[in-house]
């Protein structure tokens, strides 16, 4: 992955170009997340109801978010962790560089983390010389590829066993099998010894109770486990985002998370991190330092539209019901977040300008929201941000060339008067001839070039009106009759 | 001191220090304890089904389980809880006469590391999803269910609550809590699944009853 932020996300061009393994592999990892998650939530009647207060929840936590965010720091920091605000990427990858300098860290062991992802956490700490290990099965595999994740729950699953065990035995310089248990076998081993001699152990985290000043971790591997349990000094780098207001609050989203994600009940591991170790000699870290990452969300809140995206609990059920992100992966989105959710974070986060594309990667289908267990209104958010792009408004400057932008009002305004729809449905006919080839319109002229770019038009006949008038006289006689 | 990030959200959200605080939405009733039999039949359904081992077992049978447990899966060196309960059910003991060597649940990380199996307890167990929740203390250090390549929880059915809330009602000041629902797993590659990534490759659990004292 990359570790620079995009300046412009350009899914059309990569869209164009998918490599072949990509779908089908991608497909078989979102089917069975979708029949996983299909089958637990059938077990549950109460599960539209926990989506509603789940949903209600999050967007009470967001339009109070100062103050949670407020009791958060002061219950961490009673519990005897520290706490560090990061206005930007570059602040947070300082703090925590600052940290691992404080302690000589040579190496750091890390959990799988969107929001040290997002700030490109593993190189600020390379380039200071530090050794940042991914320890997630399927992110120890593309770290040592070089590639970036293509599904957020199995960032691995675009490789086939018998490439996974061509890297290990090359970077690990040995001679791996291609047997998925062999090879997460070798990485047990490896990264055992890695655990046990990190001075540093950083995560993300899945939620922030407000309540007590607890860091709520879910893992199926243990890694997670490892990195905060075992080095002496845990930093975990989380978006501002995750706060929640309480431990019963915790209750609705935990029995959501698993079920979207995986189709499981409950993660292996869940953990509740409150503070470092608090007896002397106890297992468990001597420090505990929490980032708290703003990065642009503190703006994004300005949007009462389009803020609704904060109410995500990262399960990736929107992405494996995608059809768009079912046939393209999760690179296209180009940032540390793919799939639906990636296509309405991204623009708000990184600008209209940089991933223009994104609101247009979708085909409004509404499967994400049908899914999505806080209930993100998803096409909505799409549709707005699709507006955003096109028109601007507050937020943004238009993107849209002005040509576009006025054929667009024009086209609105006749879809609202009737008399210029009348005569509209008059005049086209007539201009479209110029550029009917037999039965179809193979090339509209600019600006719509756009809507014949990807196939024909047929020719415009809006007979509608008059062929409702013939069938409506003909039944009115007939009736008569 | 300002905090610039709190200072940006209240502006965007259009807040004050003032505002007023809504009170948090409602939540749903939790779920209704069942009788201590079906729970914990329930209990030992799911945790079955999740790859682990359940067993109910008398305090007398504890010697023979541990004793094939033991034979079974090649364990040599052992760590367990020093609550009062293993005490009283003299599993050191037991250990050390069948010759494992025991290392101090105290140890340091790499002899942790060295043990096949780690016993622990639970001090609450959820029927509902076959969790165990563990705390965490000097006798109870969060290793001894981490670092083996084989956890025990020996448990007691009284361990069992009825849903996360009652749970949470009783532990949420405990600085660590950890719930364990089945062994390490990982499907990252090519999506098959594999027990004992990183955490222990097996879990098993045996819940003691001491049928003398079981009121039917």
């Amino acid at each position: 992955m990359t570790h620079e932020v995009p300046t412009y996300i350009g899914f059309e061009e990569y869209s164009e170009r998918v490599p072949a393994s990509i779908p089908s592999a991608v497909q078989q990892a979102t089917n069975r997340f979708v029949s996983g998650r299909a089958a637990r939530v059938s077990e549950l009647p109460q599960w539209e109801e926990l989506r509603q207060i789940g949903s209600d929840i999050r967007l009470h936590t967001i339009e109070h978010m100062d103050v949670y965010l407020t009791r958060l720091e002061e219950k961490v920091k009673a519990a005897g962790g520290h706490v560090h605000w990061a206005q930007t990427a570059e602040d947070a990858n300082r703090i925590v560089l600052q940290i691992a300098r404080e302690h000589n860290v040579k190496t750091a062991v890390k959990s799988k983390s969107m929001a040290t992802e997002e700030i490109g956490l593993n190189h600020a700490l390379e380039q200071a010389g530090i050794q940042a290990i991914e320890t997630d099965l399927g992110e120890y595999i593309i770290q040592l590829a070089g590639t970036g994740p293509s599904h957020i729950i199995v960032p691995a699953v675009h490789l086939k066993k018998e490439e996974i065990a061509a890297i290990f035995s090359e970077k690990l310089d040995m001679n791996a099998p291609a047997d998925p248990i062999e090879l997460a076998r070798i990485a047990r081993e490896v990264l055992r010894e890695k655990f046990l001699n990190a001075e540093m152990g950083i995560s993300g985290g899945n939620f922030l109770v407000a309540e007590t000043g607890t860091l709520v971790m879910v893992t199926n591997e243990g890694n997670g486990r490892m990195c905060t349990t075992v080095p002496d000094l845990h930093v975990a780098v989380v978006g501002i985002d995750k706060v929640i207001p309480d431990w019963e609050s915790l209750t609705v989203f935990l029995k959501l998370l698993a079920r979207s994600a995986t189709g499981q009940k409950l993660s292996t591991y869940t953990q509740f991190i409150t503070g470092p170790r608090c007896e002397e000699g106890e297992f468990g870290p001597k420090e505990f330092h929490l980032v708290l990452l703003d990065n642009g969300r503190s703006n994004v809140l300005k949007d009462p539209v389009g803020r609704e995206v904060f109410k995500c609990i990262r399960c990736g059920a929107c992405a494996n019901v995608c059809p768009v992100y079912k046939n393209v992966g999760g690179f296209a989105y180009g940032w540390f977040i793919s799939g639906p959710i990636g296509a309405i974070l991204s623009p708000q986060m990184l600008g209209t300008k940089t991933a223009r594309e994104l609101p247009y990667a979708s085909t409004l289908c509404g499967a994400c929201a049908d899914v999505c267990p806080v209930k993100i209104p998803i096409p909505t958010i799409l549709r707005h941000l699709r507006r955003r792009v096109a028109q601007g408004d507050a937020i943004a400057l238009p993107t849209m060339p002005a040509p576009i932008r006025v054929t667009a009002s024009l086209a609105s305004l006749a879809l609202t008067q009737n008399w210029i729809y009348r005569f509209g449905t008059r005049l086209l006919p007539t201009l479209m001839s110029v550029f009917r080839r037999d039965n179809w319109v193979p090339s509209a002229p600019y600006p719509l070039s756009r809507w014949t770019k990807a196939r024909p038009l047929p020719p415009f006949t809006a007979g509608f009106r008059n062929w409702w008038k013939n069938v409506r006289s003909a039944k009115t006689k007939e009736s008569a009759r | 001191m300002t905090n610039p990030v709190i200072d940006n959200i209240r502006r965007s959200l259009g807040r004050t220090v003032q505002s007023p605080i809504e009170p948090r939405p409602v939540i749903y009733a939790s779920r209704q304890a069942e009788s201590l039999e079906s729970d914990m039949e329930h209990f030992l359904d799911e945790i079955t089904k999740l790859s682990a081992v359940g067993e109910q077992l008398s305090p007398k049978e504890i010697d023979s389980a541990l004793k094939s447990l033991v034979t079974e899966q090649n364990i040599r060196k052992a760590t367990v809880w020093e609550t009062a309960s293993l005490r009283q059910l003299g599993v050191a003991e037991i250990l050390n006469s069948l010759g494992v060597e025991l290392v101090s649940a105290n140890a340091d990380k790499y002899e942790m590391a060295q043990c096949d199996l780690g016993i622990t307890e639970a001090d609450f167990l959820l029927p509902e999803t076959g969790t165990l929740i563990l705390k965490s203390s000097h006798e109870k250090p969060r290793a001894v269910s981490l670092l083996p390549r084989i956890h025990l929880a020996i448990v007691r059915p009284e361990m069992l609550r009825a849903d996360m809330h009652q749970v949470f009602a009783e532990a949420k000041y405990s600085n660590y809590l950890v719930f364990i629902t089945g062994p390490s797993r990982t499907a990252d590659i090519e999506l098959t699944v594999t027990l004992g990534v990183h955490g222990p490759r097996n879990l098993f659990v045996w819940v003691v009853e001491d049928r003398k004292n079981h009121h039917n």
